[in-house]
């Protein structure tokens, strides 16, 4: 049952063009870059809510869907679906944190709640556009910057752009805005920020509706990057918790990063020695980092 | 164990002899194959329970012993064609082996708890995936089981799988059951609710930690050889994806993770909820209507089906409790502690963290029965030198010993059970225990080391000694500051110590409640305890101590009668700074 | 006399099927108890994409069949289950569709984890089982089984000869190859069969690379293929995994000289920009002489309507669903003949018959029941896949095209 031969990968002693690792460290950091975009929204919400939602991942999609929809069918541009999306999504955070809200859910009772939603959601994904693959093929899918020997896809590259500027935007927002604080406060101690006028309710409102609207805004690049079918949601599972963690709770920036160090650590691996070790490099990176780094998160 | 607690084991007993009986009278096989599936998760989602729901550890990587187990199996049978029973041993103790080693550098590192841990877990699984995947163990192809054999334990194959489904389910429920009322039961609930009170408590956290780890990974091990010869075909794909680690996580929140019972029956209602719409036309809908149940349930019911459930019934059960028989507090009280006590001596002890000295050389000693007052301005070191003597920390130089035993070092639970106890500044009690739970659990793991009945009688009298004993079932968000205060001090008596360490237990308290404390430390110190007691209040101070020490800044600035040493001018400036008018 | 009998009966049953097509609406409608027919499929989870188009193909035909005379004159009701993607769910629903629902007879699942879970069930009941999407020949050993997915049994050594011959055929036959697999057991297994085929061949292999399915970042992947410069990529790839690597390759400025996908999702290979002249294998094509095999005249509108109606993005008979037709056709052709439900006697005429399906003339009396290797190289020209070898196979006027 070994297969004929096993498997003979190009003997690791044959020292790879700097070609070939520079490629493959541009090709880890942008797809590290959506990594860092999907977990995101995850952290804040998990960060400062303690809400773990899985939830994210099935809206990351739907996004994709409806750009999909949007783009492939209605020929609509998918920067105009986002701007649709971008704020439809808002609003269906807030109505999520509402039903959280109301019934007091507790951090691992939400865990049950948002897998529940989201097998919903990809039920009706399923229902609206079957279970087959859908494709959003544009003018610029295979479109790329040339950087020197280097080839950097334009589409990714917009992604981790993006990943960049939201991850600095929301460190400096939750950093310098009375908002911010007022939920880093709420959620360090709910009882003494309220003390102090901090309106809790209304700051987790906010913070879900901006969760799921960089749910949203990862699942349009989805859609222009990847290919769809339901069961993707569930694809980006252990990676993007992964991410949120090394990067620690609600910690915009070390997200990005963690995306970046993971998408890294997978793309060298896959680029010197035989492909199919990558999990077990960035993995393993993982463990040691959060088992010998002192005072780590 | 309670007389309900023991009907509902004795129905589930004769319930799963039934379940037994059925194999023998030979049901239609898809029976047996859907009943084996639904035994598979109990046992899955109930040993991960026993750390992740008693404990607290929530661990994602369920997946990886099932795994291992599986491919023991597959690997043995298939390859080396050992006896399938025969692996099954093999398939636990390679899981069990497993856990063992990752606790054991993961329990050790402290600010490893809570997510840091789910995703250690997790990751750990992903490892593992992938050594599998690429080495000669699977390679890719994975492993074909067709041609093992069966042993026949009952007429078909089928029959045969729900057999041994249903011994481990039940085995493991009961396996559950029995950690659940034990010592280990208790301190693992224990670390659920505050792991480092626990641990001063004199609960034994690591090993517990890695009892619970070791026994729970080894059972999915198992599991996960019957599930190999189930499916017959062994890929990675299958068996390390995300379903494992996930359900049993969402079964067990959904029946209730800290009750014996509760991940049982969340498998139940998840698994039989994965076939109610198996049905070709309506697979989509149906998979949105059973999720839609599940979201319905746990947001009504958010502590779990069991807890619930319970609690109803006992809130009409607890009208008609039954006093519990208390050992004459009195009795309790003029009981001698232990052997002839020992004076606690901490010599020349530094502690720094990080920057900041907070401890310079402090030396004291309590004599047998002495009442030591410890005083000083805010930040001088008081409680770090409780946290040091009591094992919370451990020095970086200098030497802690009672009597002739060296403490230095020691992790807290061993020197609790050498006599130590102390109380914190602001209670910490165990939220999920009741108040006579929480009493007992000191006497079941301090040097008193009582017997889950005992410790029950103990709690009840030092309760009544504490004078909380109409509250002993009252939940610790039920009580107000006062009777926490008071609470901790008979969870701290209950260990019957030999020196008790008090960090401020009359800061809050309004002036009436300050005599009834003031006269409660009395009646301890009539007992023979010696007591080191770190007060801001001066009257209580100079009421109760026997000595006082200053520490200002980490050193020990005075030591002497608390007369003497209130009117030293060091300490006078000290607190009120240095006099620049002379009066 | 036996086999002039039997030979009469394949005819026969040829003949019925010719009948039928032509003249459906003229015959008497099915009555009496319904034949039941039990299945499962992935409706849901990861394998649900490509479940969808079986579950067309066995709903177009269950349909045909009861428009005319359905089986032995009684109507035909296909019960299907979904088995989630999960063997172990396939296995338990396959054991409910024998014991609980007492089925007359069954059919396979998608994909080999859950056939080889069926196929357990189907050996202890003694349960015909014909399936279509199994790709480990040397896996199914029970003597009871059919596949219609018609490898032959050894995959690993014809397909990869099969498609090397191919190219050797062409004008500038390539001299180096790349492998790139995913470790899905059946891609891994032929992928590794093809290393050894194209080294015996003398053709050279520069780079050969085992992936784990689920990888999501190609961009190291297809560096690698680049900085190799091969004269053609073999990708071991399942579903998509294909069409990402080319588009990764695209991103990098770079298409493969020629490059061939083992087990691809063909309806988006074909319709994606980057699946200019992709090379695959194929048992069946919508072109001559293919289009006059038994059943495809119906069948092909058929399909093309329902598929459609569903949103299927590529609406067109190909391997994966002339495969599930054929198994049909097969259970089809076994009853009609020997006017039995029973399996035993069914898998005997079965080992012992030819039947001519819409992917040609299948045999089952090979090792593990398996007959000839029917698959033909394709090839993606104009948006839609063309057979292009063997000759004999070609569609009319078609050829390899050269990059």
């Amino acid at each position: 049952m070994g297969g004929l031969g096993g498997a003979r990968s190009p003997p690791s002693w044959l020292v790879p063009s700097a070609t070939l690792l520079g490629q493959s460290v541009v090709s880890g950091l942008l797809a590290g870059g959506l990594y860092g975009l999907l977990a995101l929204g995850l952290s804040l919400s998990w960060g400062l809510l303690r809400l773990v939602n899985l939830t994210h991942f099935a809206l990351a999609l739907l996004g994709a869907y409806l750009t999909y929809q949007l783009g492939h069918v209605l020929h609509v541009s998918p920067w105009l679906a986002a701007a649709a999306i971008v704020p439809a999504f808002f609003v269906l955070g807030v109505g999520l944190h509402a039903v959280f809200a109301y019934f007091r859910v507790a951090e691992f009772a939400s865990l049950l709640v948002t897998f529940g939603l989201a097998v919903i959601l990809e039920s009706v994904i399923q229902w609206f556009w079957t279970a087959d693959y859908r494709r959003y093929e544009t003018a610029y899918s295979t479109a790329s910057l040339r950087l020197g020997p280097l080839f950097v896809p334009t589409l990714e590259l917009l992604a981790c752009l993006t990943a960049a500027a939201l991850a600095f935007a929301t460190w400096a927002w939750l950093r310098w805005s009375y908002v911010g604080k007022a939920l880093r406060a709420s959620a360090e101690d709910p009882a003494i920020a309220a003390a102090f006028g901090v309106n809790h309710r209304a700051q987790a409102f906010l913070l879900s509706g901006v969760s799921a609207a960089y749910a949203g805004i990862a699942g349009v690049y989805i859609a222009l990057i990847a290919t769809l079918a339901p069961s993707q949601i569930w694809a980006w599972l252990g990676v993007v918790f992964a991410v949120v963690i090394i990067g620690g709770l609600a910690n915009p920036i070390g997200a990005l990063l963690a995306g970046f160090l993971i998408g890294v650590s997978e793309s060298l691996t896959m680029a010197l020695v035989t492909p199919a070790w990558a999990p077990l490099v960035s993995f393993s990176i993982l463990i040691v980092i959060l088992v010998l780094r002192p005072g780590r998160v | 164990m309670s007389g309900h607690a023991r009907r509902v084991a004795a129905s589930l007993a004769v319930a799963a002899l039934g379940l037994g009986a059925l194999a023998g009278v030979g049901l239609p096989a898809f029976y047996e194959s859907f009943l084996y599936l639904i035994f598979s998760w109990i046992a899955l989602a109930t040993s991960w329970a026993i750390l992740s729901g008693y404990a607290g550890y929530f661990s994602f990587g369920h997946g990886a012993f099932f795994g291992a187990g599986m491919y023991t199996t597959a690997t043995l049978a298939a390859v080396f064609g050992v006896p399938f029973l025969w692996t099954l041993l093999a398939a636990g103790a390679v899981a069990a082996a497993l856990a063992a080693g990752v606790g054991a550098v993961i329990f050790r590192v402290k600010r490893l708890r809570g997510e840091l841990f789910g995703l250690l877990t997790l990751a750990i699984t992903f490892v593992l995936a992938t050594i599998v995947l690429n080495t000669p163990i699977d390679g890719g192809p994975g492993v074909y089981l067709s041609g093992v054999p069966m042993p026949r334990l009952l007429a078909s194959p089928t029959g045969t799988l729900y057999l041994l489904g249903l011994v481990l389910a039940v085995a493991t429920v009961a396996a559950a059951h029995t950690i659940a009322h034990s010592r280990l039961g208790r301190g693992l609930y224990a670390i659920h609710d505050d792991e480092d009170v626990a641990e001063v408590e004199g609960v034994p956290t690591l090993r517990y930690k890695l009892v619970a780890f070791t026994v729970s990974a080894g059972i999915a091990g198992v599991a996960g050889g019957i599930h190999a010869m189930y499916v017959s075909y062994v890929t990675v794909g299958e068996t390390f994806a995300i379903t494992v680690p996930l359900y049993v996580v969402l079964m067990s929140v959904l029946g209730g993770a800290r009750h014996w019972l509760g991940p049982a029956v969340g498998a139940v209602v998840i698994a039989s909820s994965l076939y109610a719409f198996t049905g070709g036309q309506h697979a989509v809908l149906g998979r949105a209507v059973v999720a839609l149940a599940l979201i319905l349930v746990i947001l009504f019911l958010p502590e779990g089906v069991v807890p619930t459930v319970l609690r109803h019934w006992r809130s009409r059960a607890r009208r008609s409790e039954t006093a519990v028989a208390v050992r004459d507090p009195a009795a309790a009280v003029s009981a001698p502690s232990l052997v002839p006590a020992d004076p606690l001596v901490c010599h020349d002890v530094w502690k720094a963290f990080g920057g900041i000295q907070a401890l310079r050389g402090v030396s004291l000693s309590v004599a047998p029965g002495e009442i030591l007052g410890l005083v000083g301005p805010n930040g001088s070191g008081k409680t770090t030198l409780i946290n040091v003597i009591s094992g919370h920390y451990a020095a970086d130089r200098g030497r802690v010993a009672l009597g002739s035993t060296s403490l230095t070092g020691r992790p807290a639970h061993e020197i609790a059970g050498r006599g130590m106890s102390r109380t914190y500044q602001i209670p910490r009690p165990f939220g999920h225990f009741t108040a006579r739970e929480n009493v007992a659990l000191a006497a079941t793991f301090g040097a008193a080391r009582c017997s889950p009945g005992e410790a029950r009688q103990e709690a009840q009298g030092w309760l009544e000694f504490t004078g909380l004993g109409s509250r002993a079932t009252a939940f610790p968000h039920e009580l107000n500051l006062h009777e926490r205060k008071f609470l901790e001090l008979a969870r701290a008596l209950a260990a019957r110590p030999r020196v008790i360490l008090l960090d401020e237990v009359l800061s809050g308290l309004n002036p009436s409640e300050i005599t009834s404390a003031i006269g409660l430390i009395r009646a301890i110190h009539a007992r023979g305890v010696a007591i080191l007691f770190v007060e801001h209040l001066i009257r209580a101070v100079l009421e109760l101590s026997d000595r006082v020490i200053v520490l200002n800044e980490g050193e020990v600035i005075a030591s002497g009668s608390p007369q003497e040493v209130m009117r030293s001018d060091q300490v006078i400036e000290v607190y009120l700074g240095k006099p620049h008018v002379v009066a | 006399m036996l086999v002039r009998l039997l030979t009469l009966g394949t005819h026969g049953a040829l003949a019925g099927l010719v009948l039928f097509a032509l003249a459906g609406a003229a015959l008497a409608a099915p009555s009496g108890p319904p034949i039941r027919i039990g299945g499962t499929l992935a409706l849901t989870g990861p394998l649900a994409p490509t479940a969808l188009l079986h579950k067309i193909a066995g709903e177009i035909y269950v349909e045909e069949l009861n428009r005319g005379n359905g089986l032995l004159g009684r109507p035909v009701e296909w019960v299907l289950l979904d088995d989630q993607s999960k063997p172990d769910v396939t296995r338990s629903l396959y054991e409910k569709l024998i014991t609980v629902d007492k089925v007359d007879l069954i059919i396979g699942p998608y994909a080999t984890s859950g056939i080889l879970a069926g196929m357990g069930v189907a050996q202890r009941y003694q349960k015909l089982y014909v399936h279509h999407s199994f790709g480990m020949p040397h896996l199914a050993k029970y003597e009871m089984h059919f596949p219609t997915a018609a490898f032959g049994p050894e995959p690993q050594r014809t397909m990869p000869t099969t498609v090397f011959e191919a190219l050797a055929a062409t004008t500038n036959p390539p001299k180096t190859i790349a492998i790139v697999t995913s470790k899905f057991p059946s891609a891994q297994y032929q992928s590794n069969g093809a290393r050894e085929v194209a080294e015996k061949r003398g053709l050279k292999v520069v780079l050969y690379l085992e992936y784990e399915f689920g990888t999501r970042d190609w961009g190291s992947l297809a560096a690698r293929v680049k900085d190799a410069n091969p004269d053609v990529v073999w990708i071991g790839a399942l579903g998509l995994d294909g069409n990402q690597m080319l588009e990764a390759m695209k991103k990098l400025d770079y298409t493969p000289p020629r490059h061939f996908h083992l087990f691809p999702a063909p309806g988006p290979l074909a319709l994606a920009p980057d699946g200019k002249q992709a090379l695959s294998v194929t048992v069946f094509e919508e072109h001559p002489p293919f289009t006059s095999n038994p059943g495809a005249a119906k069948l092909i509108p058929l399909f093309r309507e329902r598929a459609t109606k569903a949103n299927v993005p590529y609406p067109y008979i190909e391997t994966q669903v002339a495969g599930s037709l054929a198994a049909w056709q097969v259970l089809e052709a076994a009853v009609t003949a020997t006017k039995s439900l029973d399996d035993k006697t069914l898998g005997q005429w079965l080992r012992k018959n030819r039947v001519d399906t819409i992917i040609g003339k299948l045999r089952f009396d090979g090792p593990n029941n398996y007959g000839d290797d029917l698959f033909k190289v394709k090839q993606v020209q104009d948006g839609k896949w063309v057979i292009v070898w063997p000759r004999e196979s070609a569609a009319p006027g078609a050829r390899l095209l050269p990059p």
